[in-house]
């Protein structure tokens, strides 16, 4: 009798399905595809800031050989705003408002003669007043941004009681508000013993994929569009581009080739796509854009830039009382997912801790600067920065050790806050006592603190920050489900058809993973087909920390309806009950013994080649449990909830204001692990991301104009820089996450600038609430609060 | 302006002759030039010159009381050689500082010298180390030959005393004297991959308690890399204690000239100058 | 337009022949040129090593190298590196690792990793990332691309 024990993919260290391709450069990402017949596109993009545009001239580029089409927007009446304001066109006619603003666009026969177009086409412009300081946006005389073309006002026009500012100004140059409430502030603030209040200024990063932005368009002879596109909402996309182009949805395909890295840079629609598409059209031929690293800076989304003020309180006991935020948010010209991050910053603000009192308030303000998108952590790392340090803040004040003060605050399994998020899950409180434990971190802080004052020229310091970000999905479509069709040839190979796109975080791996242990088959038999909507059922798209929560449920769905069918045929052909039987390593066993009983191959081929030929395909579509929020920004809008705790550990260079990250530790609760490959993957990125945004990283966005659109002076975190890092997995076992997992890809990059704050202000006594922390700031920071650069005696 | 002539010679006179005719761009490493002309900052003139396959522009060699470096020596073969790492141990350590591996392994010391950046990596030590440019032309029917020290080689960012039809052949350093002690210290948050903020470079001959025939040398200060005479003057013979190196830096801060720019503010890089040259001068004492 | 030569090399040890306009970068002529698209392009100014290639025994970036003084040279890329038993180790450490999430630093990373190990066999963890300290990588965070690189080191030669 052959026996199969029992074994599982769970937990274990899986390489990802893309990788040997990848790691031999197979892999054919949009950059490299060239389709038979293809034309090369350019865009001409303004050179003012703000202008408006009197002329424009291409009869000199469409003149030059080897140009097939030179657009502007005269040549395209028929384009309709886009993106998630709906406040610009692709092609820009009257007026430009921000350098990266497209003016005009070139096919040619090659991208260097396209280049060459660009250089023939004559724009006159008549330079219009500048806005780039936020802050003036809402001043009387404010130049105003949109006020001609925006058909109808702001959706927020009107100015709030009480808010400072020009009427006039603002109904035209607010492009979003947010407010949300719970409890009674003055109750709050009456309750306090103390209360801190701070402005905390976040900066404008950006994504910096390795991949350069790309698309290649394509339209056949019935009208029918396919995109080659780094999206990654594509089902979305699908209805926007309709709507840009005035044409059926049905009649677009989206082909997603893998993308150099999407970090949510890819989840809006960009000018670049449809004045990709516009060529197409103009030239009936297929057109590919890719974009310079130069424009990819200049052009691209960023990260949002935050000008937040909070006021908290506390009592002596260390309970909250209050929390009252208040941001601007430099919205750059035109509305995208960036002026929407308030969405997540007040989760932060009122459910990352207990608060019984809490106002939120931001004011998104158009201005003639780049205009910021979604990234990792969506306004989670910003919102947590200032949070974060004014809990070390209360906590010094109180003279209470900030790992206590968090601990006496944390959100406990089973809360209803306030804002309607139920934490069925938490490992918040594990999260901070494995974190403070690993890192030795009161020892440490205690040290630190004592050794403020001495003189040396590197201090040393702890910090620490706590997060709360989505880990189930967040519903703000009218669905967040994914569908998942699921096939298995006459060989026991599985094809699995999954709407959730890679876009290298590794979900492909994750959901056959899933799959897999469901159907008791090997890895190698599974195929994930994923990149092309012609094929693959609906899915909301890569965002959220989404992907193997709700791609892995609908998988896991899909596979269970194919069991179930497998073992009722199986149960039909041996005479044992359906419940006594399972599938191993590929083999319907009996589950008591293991005993082999017959190959699943074996037992599909005698299902299909029966008198009722039946082939086992199942279909499935997860809609998570959770909740739209109400328009009082309340409700439960996960169906689960992702925690984590992460302690820095830095040294500060008094001499030059270097500060350098030693050692990141991390306690995350994500469920459950299910590839530890994958996942310790995703945690050391996040944390390198967040190191880059707290130190090293700064887009100089000076007068509307990007100062260093490369990376000799953008500087990404290399490979000596990192930090030693220790993460701890925290084991919560949700029970709406697949095998009991949560979301993680955004968590890790959140406490990192939070954490670091408060460990230079461990190591030094000084606390800056601007980032990044470079040297020169540091420096300066440590000058004014009179820390003496460190003495030449001994070190 | 588009190129209409290429050339790949293989002997110095070969080379020479193209480059009087003038209009001629000159290639090496091409780790500059590429990057320059690709962002239209620089345009190729109608002669490009490749001039990476003479030969004997690629040796390090000890000639009377002096090392010649080759100007086609990468920077990767100045950092590895033997008689850079013995005599010149300062040059080495700037070369490790230098871009990546990659970019190590391709540029030349020719280039770096010729590129003239004030922030160039090997420019500080090398004025440090009172080298000397080594500037072929040839006029008529002979190679000729001259030599300019490093020091007045620099005219402003970009631009030196090399004439449009000569050629930098060699870096000429005088063995340094018995005694030498060196310190280069570039200020960057990486250890490569980052242009200078600012670099330091000081050396001189230890006499018992002082430092003398003393020299220093500044990067991105000014427009071009600077040799700081008035702190050599202050450090020259004086006893390295601490109110020295305190005097002497402050003479340093005052001396440099910086500019704010996106890398660094001027009030900065003095802070900067002022605190690392206090504590390399720190160091030497304690060495 | 820009002056042509023709030139002649060693890639992946097949003799090649190529005309290559003479401002033109060994990338773009890999690349367009050649069809090989394994080496890719993310700054064109040397600062990424995305296109990092082996030229005469040292890497180098490709997209500072001008094409024509490619002539008569010997060149590795990507293509190339599974070639010889180092590169295939290396090329299947960053697969086991999980060195490998976009993969679009993953050419680079592998072939510079190659001449990293090609010049120090027995790297320690310090000397790894100061061997790769060219090549940005904006998912790993490194750690698991020094874990394969460290790994290949020491997987039986």
């Amino acid at each position: 009798m052959k026996v199969i024990e029992k074994s599982t993919l769970i937990g274990k260290r899986i390489a990802k399905l893309d990788a040997p391709e990848k790691a031999a450069g197979m892999t054919r990402y949009v950059h490299d595809l060239d389709l038979p017949g293809q034309l090369h596109a350019r865009i001409l993009r303004s050179t003012r800031v703000h202008a408006r545009i009197k002329r424009i001239d291409t009869r000199r580029a469409r003149a030059l050989a080897g140009v097939h089409a030179v657009l502007t927007a005269a040549d395209v009446p028929y384009q309709r705003p886009l993106g998630v304001g709906k406040d610009q066109l692709p092609l820009k006619g009257d007026k430009v408002r921000s350098l990266r603003d497209e003016i005009a666009a070139v096919a040619a026969d090659t991208e260097a003669i396209a280049e060459a177009a660009l250089a023939l086409i004559d724009v006159e412009y008549e330079d219009l007043p500048t806005l780039t300081d936020p802050a003036d946006a809402l001043k009387p005389g404010a130049p105003v941004i949109h006020g001609e073309t925006l058909a109808s006002p702001a959706p927020h026009d009107a100015l709030k009681p009480g808010e400072p500012g020009d009427a006039e100004a603002h109904r035209h140059n607010v492009a979003m508000t947010f407010d949300y409430a719970q409890g009674d502030l003055a109750a709050g603030e009456a309750e306090s013993d103390v209360i801190v209040d701070d402005w905390f200024r976040l900066h404008y990063v950006t994504h910096c994929c390795m991949g350069v932005s790309g698309i290649i368009a394509e339209f056949d002879r019935s009208g029918n569009l396919t995109l080659h596109s780094n999206t990654q909402v594509p089902f979305l996309h699908k209805r926007e581009f309709a709507e840009i182009l005035g044409m059926d949805p049905g009649r677009i395909r989206i082909i997603q080739p893998p993308i150099g890295g999407g970090f949510g840079s890819k989840l809006d629609i960009y000018p670049f796509e449809p004045i990709c598409v516009f060529l197409a059209k103009a030239t009936r031929r297929p057109v590919k854009l890719v974009f310079s690293r130069e424009e990819e800076f200049i052009a691209s989304p960023t990260r949002q830039p935050v000008l937040l003020r909070l006021r908290s309180g506390a009592k002596k006991d260390g309970t909250l009382t209050f929390r009252d935020c208040e941001t601007l948010h430099d919205n750059g010209a035109y509305t995208s997912w960036g002026a929407t991050t308030p969405f997540v910053m007040m989760q932060t603000i009122s459910s990352l801790y207990r608060v019984p009192h809490c106002k939120y308030h931001t004011t998104a303000v158009y201005t003639n600067n780049p205009y910021a998108g979604s990234f990792r952590g969506y306004g989670n790392l910003q919102a947590t920065f200032a949070v974060e340090q004014q809990i070390d803040e209360l906590a010094e004040k109180l003279g209470i050790d900030p790992l206590e003060m968090r601990l006496k605050n944390a959100q406990d399994p089973g809360e209803i806050t306030p804002q309607g998020m139920h934490f069925q899950t938490c490992g918040l409180k594990e999260c901070l006592r494995t974190a403070a434990e690993v890192s030795d971190y009161r020892a440490r802080h205690a040290a630190a603190l004592a050794a403020q004052h001495s003189p040396q020229r590197y201090k040393r310091g702890v910090g620490m920050a706590s997060m709360l970000h989505v880990g189930g999905g967040a519903k703000i479509y009218p669905s967040d489900g994914c569908g998942t069709i699921l096939k298995i040839d006459d060989f026991a190979h599985v094809t699995l058809i999954t709407g959730a796109s890679e876009i290298g975080q590794g979900s492909e791996t994750v959901l056959a993973q899933l799959v897999c242990e469901e159907l008791g088959i090997p890895l190698d038999t599974v195929s994930v087909v994923n990149n092309d909507t012609d094929i693959t059922p609906w899915d909301v798209g890569v965002h959220a920390s989404r992907t193997t929560f709700i791609g892995g449920n609908s998988a896991i769905g899909a596979a269970r309806k194919a069991k179930a069918k497998v073992l009722a045929a199986a149960a039909k052909t041996t005479g044992i009950p359906e419940a006594e039987l399972e599938l191993r390593a590929g083999h319907i066993v009996r589950t008591a013994t293991g005993e082999a009983l017959v190959s699943l191959a074996k037992l599909l081929r005698s299902l299909h080649f029966s008198d009722k030929a039946e082939l086992v395909m199942t279909t499935f579509y997860y809609e998570p449990p959770s909740k739209h929020q109400d328009k009082s920004f309340k409700g439960d809008v996960s169906a689960a909830y992702a925690w984590a705790t992460q302690v820095v550990e830095v040294e500060v260079d008094t001499d030059t204001g270097v500060v350098r990250l030693l050692k990141v530790t991390g306690a995350h609760d994500v469920g459950r692990v299910l590839n530890r490959l994958g996942i310790e993957g995703q945690i050391e990125g996040g944390i390198v991301m967040g190191q880059g945004y707290a130190i090293t990283e700064d887009l100089m966005v000076d007068g509307g104009v990007v100062r260093n659109p490369g990376f000799r002076d953008y500087k990404l975190v290399t490979a000596p820089e990192i930090p030693e890092m220790e993460v701890r997995f925290i084991e919560t076992m949700d029970g709406e996450g697949p095998q009991g997992a949560k979301g993680v890809g955004e968590a890790p990059a959140i406490c990192i600038a939070a954490a670091t704050a408060n460990a230079i202000c461990n190591a030094t006594g000084v606390r800056i609430r601007e980032l990044p922390f470079t040297p020169e700031k540091v420096y300066r920071a440590l000058h004014r609060a009179g820390v003496p650069a460190g003495p030449t005696g001994g070190d | 302006m588009a190129v209409e002539h290429y050339w790949a010679p293989t002997s110095l006179s070969d080379a020479l002759e193209h480059l009087r005719g003038g209009d001629v761009t000159v290639l090496a490493g091409g780790t500059d030039l590429m990057p320059q002309t690709q962002a239209g900052r620089v345009s190729l003139e109608r002669g490009l010159l490749n001039v990476r396959r003479v030969a004997e522009l690629h040796r390090i060699e000890r000639v009377d009381g002096a090392v010649r470096i080759g100007a086609l020596c990468t920077i990767t073969e100045i950092m590895r050689d033997p008689l850079v790492g013995e005599h010149f141990a300062m040059l080495a350590d700037a070369c490790d500082h230098f871009a990546s591996d990659q970019l190590r392994n391709a540029a030349t010391i020719g280039g770096n010298v010729c590129n003239a950046s004030p922030a160039g990596d090997t420019l500080v030590p090398l004025l440090v180390l009172d080298a000397e440019a080594e500037l072929a032309s040839k006029p008529g029917a002979r190679v000729e030959r001259r030599r300019v020290p490093l020091a007045d080689f620099f005219v402003g960012p970009g631009r030196t005393r090399r004439a449009p039809d000569e050629l930098l052949c060699a870096i000429r350093l005088p063995l340094p004297p018995p005694g030498f002690v060196g310190r280069f210290f570039k200020f960057g948050t990486r250890p490569a991959l980052d242009i200078a903020a600012i670099s330091i470079g000081i050396g001189g001959v230890r006499d018992g308690r002082t430092l003398v025939q003393a020299r220093v040398a500044y990067g991105a200060v000014a427009a071009v890399p600077l040799r700081a005479r008035r702190t050599e003057a202050a450090l020259e013979g004086a006893a390295l204690d601490a109110a020295t190196a305190d005097g002497v830096a402050a003479t340093a801060r005052d001396e440099v000239r910086p500019i704010d720019d996106l890398r660094a503010s001027a009030w900065y890089r003095k802070e900067l100058v002022f605190n690392m040259t206090r504590r390399i001068l720190h160091d030497v004492a304690e060495a | 337009m820009s002056l042509k030569r023709e030139i002649g090399f060693l890639l992946n040890g097949v003799e090649t022949h190529a005309t290559v306009p003479v401002d033109l970068s060994a990338l773009s002529m890999l690349r367009d040129l050649l069809g090989l698209t394994g080496t890719k392009y993310a700054c064109g100014e040397g600062e990424c090593g995305a296109c990092t290639i082996v030229v005469d025994g040292v890497s180098t970036c490709s997209c500072l190298q001008f094409a024509v003084d490619c002539d008569g040279r010997t060149l590795t890329t990507i293509e190339g590196v599974a070639g010889d038993p180092l590169g295939a180790k290396i090329e299947q450490a960053f697969v086991d690792c999980g060195a490998v999430q976009c993969g679009f630093c993953t050419p680079g990373m592998v072939v510079q990793a190659k001449h990293f190990l090609e010049t120090h066999p027995q790297p320690t963890r310090d000397e790894i990332k100061r061997g790769i300290e060219g090549n940005l990588c904006r998912c790993t965070g490194y750690v698991k691309i020094i874990d394969a690189i460290e790994a290949a080191s020491r997987a039986d030669r």
